[in-house]
């Protein structure tokens, strides 16, 4: 099975979103934690499995509409952006609710 | 205090990072050979990067909520868990998918990747930031475990 590179590239995009948004949400939204803490019996092990499971599926879903080519890098100069700013977006977010 | 699984998660973390390393260098000057090493590292570094989420997440599930948290939260350092800790669960999430692809990437043009300079760019761009990450992950743990020292002496000051 050849895979279709521009298809992960854009479901890591959007996994790293993921992940940003059930870190920041669930620490403003005490009832979205404790729903993700139901569901697997910790917030974090949920987040992950989650994250693995929308992972394989945006893959899946993905690689139906989008077309492969060898053109990479202007895909993976997206991820890195993502994995840039994601990466601030968090560590920015627990200075300021330490702080704040 | 000390617990094995932190050693574990910590040495398999590196070494996958280490391993993304080993393949940016492989393919600095790549040959057929080099691109096939670097294939194999690839693939290695993903699973020892998974290994470092399942026993860094054991550890942090079973052991560190319950008895390394408290002490440092009420220990001189709490910002070490309120930031660092925090921003390093979170965000070494982002690690095992981009290692993935990065080894996928790698294995799809393994025999393009000599001559095609923009697919050499992105694998090595993507072990560049591979690498960052997980030693910036790595220093917080260091932080992490620095804080936890400094609220047991402080306890026992």
């Amino acid at each position: 099975m050849k895979v279709n590179i521009k298809s992960m590239s854009i479901s890591t995009i959007l996994t790293i979103i993921l992940i940003v948004f059930m870190t920041i949400y669930a620490e403003l939204n005490t009832g979205f934690k404790d729903f993700l803490k139901n569901l697997f019996g910790h917030h974090w092990v949920a987040k992950g499995i989650i994250t693995v499971i929308f992972f394989i599926l945006s893959y899946f879903i993905l690689k139906n509409f989008i077309s492969d080519n060898k053109k990479v890098k202007e895909i993976v100069a997206w991820v890195i952006i993502a994995t840039i700013l994601g990466s601030l977006a968090i560590f920015i977010f627990f200075i300021y609710e330490f702080f704040i | 205090m000390v617990h094995f699984l932190i050693g574990a998660h910590a040495a398999l973390g590196e070494v996958g990072a280490i391993g993304f390393l080993w393949v940016l260098i492989e393919l600095l000057n790549p040959t057929t050979t080099r691109v096939r090493r670097a294939k194999i590292i690839a693939l290695i570094s993903v699973v020892l990067l998974f290994l470092s989420w399942f026993t860094g997440g054991y550890y942090y599930v079973n052991i560190y909520g319950e008895d390394v948290k408290p002490i440092i939260k009420e220990g001189p350092q709490p910002w070490v868990h309120g930031i660092f800790m925090e921003t390093k669960e979170h965000v070494f999430l982002f690690l095992p998918f981009l290692a993935l692809l990065n080894s996928l990437i790698l294995k799809k043009y393994e025999k393009e990747i000599i001559k095609d300079k923009n697919i050499r760019i992105s694998v090595i761009a993507l072990c560049v930031i591979i690498f960052l990450l997980a030693f910036a992950i790595g220093a917080m743990g260091y932080l992490i475990s620095s804080g936890a020292r400094a609220a047991l002496e402080a306890n026992l000051g």
